[in-house]
This record gives structure tokens, sequence and C-alpha cells, in this order.
């Protein structure tokens, strides 16, 4: 048989269809995921750091010393703290303003459509730019000061919102919340609208609340599509970076600002220390995969 | 039966990972394979031209090398070399590509990036990767100790051999100035960079403000002293603290503010800290076990005096980023500055000022220290972050990047570059005389050329030992954390010291410690007077 006859034989067997459809994608994967995460795996069980005159490969292996060093690091513990913190925040935050927004259009009204599409303008916006356009915003002598807070209540009432740890944070955490609000709007929204009209109307003629039939018609339908809301953007606001590096760089007071991103950046990037910055990723890693695991397990009861 | 083939045939997770892991394995194979054939090829048939290049001045040298390499067969014509620089030197290198390409048939392509800390990420990250994407950086002086470690800074002594740039004291016209020049771009006494620029800080001021005589009897009846440019930290303080409480409007009707220094936790905090802290007669490391000295009384003392000069600086002082001291001062909206010499030439241009011609230029403030019993006055001017352009190890054309950073900083062609508005500053000695001081004089003032001399003799060099920008990053971040008031100024050094220990022993304390010792004969005489009477040094 002839090596085209093969080809042609081995083309036509469903599996070799299927493996020769999934190449691309395995090697994107392998190139951009696999082979990367296996090099940082390494590494984390290295002394490397660019500085260090040798090239990655030829670094002595150190065993598990990056690990502890990790677990003995306060910094890193505070980045993690205020991580969660930002999370626990804009993540419910989000939710109730989506869901709000979500409630507000399930009616039809003249210009919902442009109504809509100007609710999620702000989630097509690089995180760049919402952070530089935040940055200016609040700055002393920026809009809020100048157009809001002094013509209200005079030069003493103006803010330096950045120099103040606890105020920086909360800008923060407003351009989170409004640069994402749309995507939880945006998932509710199309849930809300699935919901059969039926089922809504047959509670509204048993005489239900409108209250009441969200809590028990519309909410626990949509619940799969709440849950997978809430991983997607507890794992996107997890991994926050742009907004923090560009409004405070992680201060004022040093690091007060840092999250577990930025922190990571740091450590890799500006302090080269490039072995501890993967033993940090490697813990940090396990530990959303299983945070994530827990998250999911809603979704995986069985229907009866 | 249709059932019974889709199951036979249905991909299994075993079977897919041996595939996926069959395509990682050959990838690998493959790579490695690519990577012994490339190590095993032959040299290149053409071989380099070597020896002097001919030429009377530094620029037509770097003409005739490229001109040379494109000849030999070396160089294609219209190879392209790519340089990484930061955005505010784009207005002192683009005007010049045409001019370059024209001559030598090589082109240069600006690849440039918004802020300085960008440039050091990709540098470092191109130093990791090896890609050869960048054939030339321009980076901070401060970095060099990094780039060179990283293997990313070519060994640049054989094109100095045959170029001949004209540094150095046997060219007394034509050198850069030295010793600014030598330290900036040396590392481990080989050359690895060109010298674009002289950073050393200098005091600006609105000489209109200070000298206005109904302001100066104010002054005095409040402070019991005459205003006059400050000649301490502490006469600073009450500069600042008189114009802002003056409630002077600025042309735009915003208020100014008595100063405008660099305080914020970006990256810029460090540099007014260093120069109080050296006044005051500080030193950051010991020379004798490379034991961060930073929190010392002169550590505490120079947080101490920025945090009091806080109430009396510009509020942007502590959050906005470098460029908006220039921004703010051009405007009016700041008495007293300091900065590197390109803010006079903002200052001076129309285009970017709403205060021509009001501004003057002295040297930084200083500090009364005592020595052998005697009280002097000590001033000293960082010399940090001086801008310096690399060549890439795994540039494909090194020479011609090489070339054109002869050729664009030459004294002929360097001079039109160098006075524009940009970030590079005047760095040969001859642009200081005729025919090109008139140029400079135009664009920095003939008060600040004179004035400037005397800076460079009372600066000093910022940190360029290894791992500089960590060491540099802790402590920006440990004062600005005082200076917003969430730490006090010992706490804030006594971190800066612990954190700056733990990179020493990362790093290594012998090899910090010789790099160290190597700096400390390039500080001014007098700042080494007083590390002696203070015994910090023998």
């Amino acid at each position: 048989m002839s090596i085209t006859d093969r080809l042609a034989q081995w083309m036509g067997k469903t599996e070799s269809f299927k493996k020769l459809s999934t190449l691309p994608l395995s090697l994107v994967l392998n190139f951009v995921l696999i082979v990367p995460f296996a090099i940082m795996i390494y590494l984390s069980f290295t002394k490397w750091e660019p500085l260090a005159g040798y090239d990655w490969w030829r670094a002595p292996i150190a065993g598990i010393p990056r690990f502890i060093e990790a677990f003995a690091d306060a910094r890193l513990a505070w980045a993690l703290i205020r991580t969660a913190i930002f999370v626990a925040v804009v993540l419910p935050l989000e939710f109730l303003l989506g869901l709000g927004m979500a409630l507000l259009l399930l009616g039809d009204f003249r210009g919902k459509k442009a109504f809509t599409s100007i609710i999620l303008y702000p989630m097509m916006m690089p995180w760049v730019v919402v952070g530089l356009g935040f940055y200016l915003m609040f700055q002393y002598f920026g809009p809020v000061n100048l157009l809001i807070l002094r013509p209200v209540f005079g030069e003493g009432g103006m803010i330096d919102w950045f120099t103040d740890p606890v105020l920086a944070f909360a800008v923060i955490i407003l351009a989170d919340v409004w640069q994402w609000t749309p995507l939880m709007f945006l998932i509710i929204y199309a849930g809300l609208v699935a919901v059969p009209n039926r089922l809504v109307e047959a509670a509204e003629v048993l005489g239900a609340s409108p209250s009441r039939i969200l809590r028990t018609v519309r909410l626990p339908l949509i619940k799969p599509l709440v849950v997978i809301a809430l991983i997607i953007r507890g794992l996107e606001a997890f991994k926050v970076f742009d907004i923090v590096y560009i409004m405070t760089g992680g201060g004022p007071g040093g690091n007060l600002t840092e999250v577990i991103s930025l922190y990571v950046y740091k450590l890799a990037i500006v302090y080269n220390n490039t072995s501890y910055a993967c033993a940090v990723s490697l813990i940090i890693m396990v530990a959303i995969a299983l945070i994530t695991r827990l998250a999911i397990r809603p979704l995986e009861v069985k229907v009866e | 039966m249709s059932e019974q083939k889709e199951t036979e045939e249905k991909v299994t997770r075993r079977g897919y990972m041996k595939y996926v892991g069959g395509i990682v394995v050959v990838a690998v194979v493959a790579a490695a394979g690519y990577g012994i054939y490339q190590a095993t090829l032959p040299p290149p048939t053409k071989p380099s031209p070597t020896g002097p290049v001919s030429g009377a001045t530094v620029s037509e040298r770097a003409i005739n090398g490229v001109k040379q390499l494109v000849d030999a067969g070396v160089v294609p014509k219209g190879a392209t070399v790519k340089m990484l620089h930061v955005a505010g030197s784009k207005n002192n290198f683009e005007p010049f590509l045409a001019d370059w390409e024209a001559k030598t048939g090589t082109k240069v392509e600006l690849v440039t990036v918004g802020s300085e800390p960008d440039v050091y990420t990709k540098a470092m990250a191109e130093a990791t990767a090896k890609t050869g994407e960048y054939d030339t950086v321009t980076v901070f002086s401060t970095w060099m100790g990094d780039v060179v470690e990283a293997g990313l800074a070519k060994d640049l002594d054989a094109y100095y051999a045959r170029y001949n740039p004209e540094y150095g004291p046997q060219y007394p016209d034509n050198t850069p100035i030295l010793p600014l020049a030598d330290y900036t771009t040396m590392y481990k006494g080989k050359r690895y960079a060109v010298d674009l620029d002289a950073d050393v800080f200098t005091l600006t001021y609105r000489k209109d403000l200070i000298e206005n005589p109904d302001y100066a009897k104010e002054f005095k009846s409040k402070f019991g002293y005459d205003l006059k440019v400050p000649d301490t930290w502490e006469e600073t303080k009450d500069v600042c603290q008189f114009f802002t409480e003056l409630d002077l409007k600025a042309p735009d009707g915003e208020k100014v503010y008595g100063g405008y220094f660099y305080a914020d936790p970006g990256w810029a905090a460090f540099t007014t800290w260093f120069c109080i802290f050296v006044s005051k007669g500080g030193i950051v490391f010991s020379p004798n076990d490379m034991k961060a000295m930073v929190n010392t009384q002169e550590g505490i003392d120079a947080t101490q005096i920025m945090t009091d000069l806080v109430p009396y600086m510009h509020p942007d002082t502590l959050s906005m980023s470098w460029a908006s001291l220039y921004a703010r001062y051009c405007e009016g909206k700041a008495v007293l500055t300091m900065a590197w010499p390109s803010l006079i030439k903002w200052a001076q241009d129309p285009s970017t000022s709403k205060i021509v011609g009001k501004s003057g230029s002295a040297l930084a403030p200083g500090a009364k220290v005592t020595v052998g019993g005697k009280e002097v006055l000590l001033k000293a001017a960082a010399n940090v972050v001086n801008w310096v352009s690399i060549i890439s190890n795994y540039s494909k054309y090194p020479e011609v990047a090489y070339a054109f950073w002869q050729w664009v900083t030459s004294p002929e062609i360097g001079a039109q570059s160098v006075s524009r508005v940009g970030i590079m500053d005047i760095f040969r000695e001859v642009w200081f005389k005729p025919p090109y001081k008139e140029t400079f004089e135009k664009a920095y003032t003939p008060e600040f050329l004179a004035v400037f001399k005397d800076c460079i003799a009372h600066s000093f060099p910022d940190l360029m030992i290894k791992g500089s920008s960590e060491y540099l990053d802790k402590l920006t971040k440990n004062v600005s954390a005082a200076y917003t008031k969430t730490k006090t100024p010992k706490q804030a050094m006594d971190d800066t010291a612990k954190e700056w220990d733990a990179i020493t022993d990362r790093l290594g304390r012998d090899v910090q410690l010789a790099a160290w010792k190597s700096f400390i004969p390039l500080y001014p005489k007098d700042v080494q007077d007083v590390w002696k009477a203070k015994g910090y040094i023998s």
C-alpha cells in the first residue's frame, strides 16, 4: 500500500479525523500552556534568576526551600489577604448590581437596546484604559475633586485618594465594579430572559409577589448560570493586576494595596527572583484549583 | 452497527494524552535538533572587517564603519536595527533616522515604550528569552549591573577600539564628561554602553518669585533671615512653606505650591532622598561588610526632612509619575524643584512652558555637617538614572547598532540631538564651548550651563551594582510610606535596611561588596572626607 493510500485510510477513520481537527489546539496548548507550565514547575525547585549568569536549564536543583520560604513570607500572606478581600467585595457588589440592572431591563421600554449597549461598554474597554481613567479622575486635581468635592465642600473637602491605602483600595474596587458589573448583568439577563414566561405567569396567577417570583422561580432556574458567572468573575478578580499596577503600583505605604498578581510580577520581573516567583505561582495555582473545585460542586448535584 | 463503530472509534483520554505527548516529544526533539544544527554551522563566510575605521571625526568613523560592513557584504543594504527606548527620548532620536539611512543604507527602527520601568522589564525578559528582538536598548545606568550580569549587554571594548568614539582624558575637548561617562558606561572594568546623558540633579527655582523684594521683606519678618536660594534642606523647607502659605495663583488660576520634589512611589522617590542622605554624610552600605546603612541617623533625618516638606509640596508629588514634576513646574505651580537638566529645556520652551525666562538654576541644597570639629556645608547632587545605550548580545547587527549610537551622540550630530526638548542631556565637554555653546545656551540658558558644571563637580553615582533595581524599589516604597505617614522615618529605614540585607545575602555578599567598593572613590572628595571623619571609611 502506498503512503498516500495509508494516509487516506488513516484520514478516513473517525478517530484520526478528530485528532487532526484538534491538532492546532493541541499545538497551542502545548507550547503556550503546557511547556511553559512544566518549565515553571521545574524552576520552582531550582535556585535561578536571570542575574545568575547562567541559563535556566543549568540551574542547580534546590528542592523545596522556595516553598518553605513562601509559607514564611509575610508580604505574600498580606497580598493574598488583600486579594481575598478584593474578591470578597467586588464579587457580591457586581452580582447584586448586575442582578438589579438585569431585573430593571427585563421589561420592554423605549431605547432599551441603546441602553443595554451603553451598559456593556465598560466591559469592552481594556483594563489598562480603565485603570488610567480612574487614576486620572481621582488625582488630587482630578475631575472628582475639582468637579464634585470642591464645589460642594470647598478646598478642605478635596481628598488625596492615592495617599491613603484604604481610599486607594476603594478606588481600585470602584474601577473593577464599574468595568465588570456589565458581565454579571449580561449573564444574569440572558438567564432571566430564558426563564419560561408561563412559569412566571402561573406564579402571578397564584398571587405570588414579584420578590417571591424572583426568589422561588427566577433565581432557582438561573442558579447554574449564576454559579458559573460567579466562578468566572471570581477567578478574574483574583487575577486583578492592570488596574492596581497603573493606579497605585501596590502603594501607598509601600505595599498596602499590593495584590497577589502584582507581587508575583515584582518578584519575577522587578526583583528577578524567578525561582521564588515560580514557587509562589505554583502554590497559588494549586490553591485556586482547590477553591474552584469546591465552588463548582453545586453544579454537580444530580437532578432527579 | 453504527453505534458500535462510534464506540470503537471514540477518542479515549489515554489515547488523546498519548497523542498530545507525542506531539510534544516530536517538537522538542525537532527543536533540539535544530539547535544542534545551528550550533554546528560554520561561521559566516564573509569575515567582518577589522582594524581601526578611518575618518577625521567621531561621526565620520561611525558612517565609514557601517559602509565598510555593507560593502563587505557582512551587513545587507537596508538592514534594520531595532532600538527599544522610552517615549521621552523619541524627540532626541527620531529626527535623525532618515539622515542615518541616507548615509549608511541601514535603518534604525524605534520601539517606544511609555514608562522607564517598562524598558527594564522588556530588557530583562529579552535577557532570558534571547530572541534578538531588540538590537539595542537605552537603559538607566542604574541597571547596568543587571543587564550585564543577565547576559544582555554586549562587551563593547572591541568597537570602542575600532571606532574610537573619543572617550577619555586624552580627548579633553570631545570626551563625554568624566568621570560620569566612564562609570555610567563601564561595568567591572569593561565598556558595555555608549553615553547618552549626564543626569546630575540641579535645583531649579522661580527666579522672579525668589528675587521679589516684597516677598523678601515678608520672608525675613517671618523666618528671621533673607529670602534666597536655599543652601540647606532646612532652608528649603522654610522657602517651600513660605510660598505655599502665600497662596499665589498660577497662570491657570490654581494654587502655587512652595516645592515639588520627587516622592512618588512609582520609582523616582529615592532620587531626592539620595541627595539629602549623602549631603547629610550618609553612606548606603558599609565598605567593610556590605551591611545596609540606610537606617543610620542620616537616613532617618533625610526621610524626616522629606516628610516635613510634604505639606508644602504640590499634591501630585505623592502619587503622580516623574513627568508630572515637569508639567506642574512649567505650569508655574511650584517655586522650588530639583530634577534632571532636561527640566530647564522644558521650562524654556514656549510650547511646553508658561514660565519661560523665569527660572533660575543652582546647586542642590545641602546640610551642615561637622568634620574635625568644624562645621561645613556639604552639598551633593545625585547623578541618577543616567541614560546609556547597550547593544544586545543577541543582535543580528550589533556593530551597526553601535555605530548608530556613536554617530547620533557624536560631538557634531549629538549637539543637534541633545539640544532638542527630550530627556537626553548635555554630556560632552565640547558642547560647553564655541561653536556649540550658543545652541546649548539657547536650550538650557547660560546660567544653567555655568551652574551645571558645578553640579557635576559635586555629583555622585547612583547605585549601579547588581540588583540595583530591586534595592531602589524597596527604598522607594519605604520612603514613600514614610511620606504618606504609614510608617515612621525610623521604621521605613529599618525596613529598608532589613530588605537590602536580604537582597545582598541572596545575590552574594562578597560579590556585592566588591562592586560597591569600586564606587566609593567616585563620590566627591568632600563627601569622602565626611565619611572618613565619621569613621565610615578609612
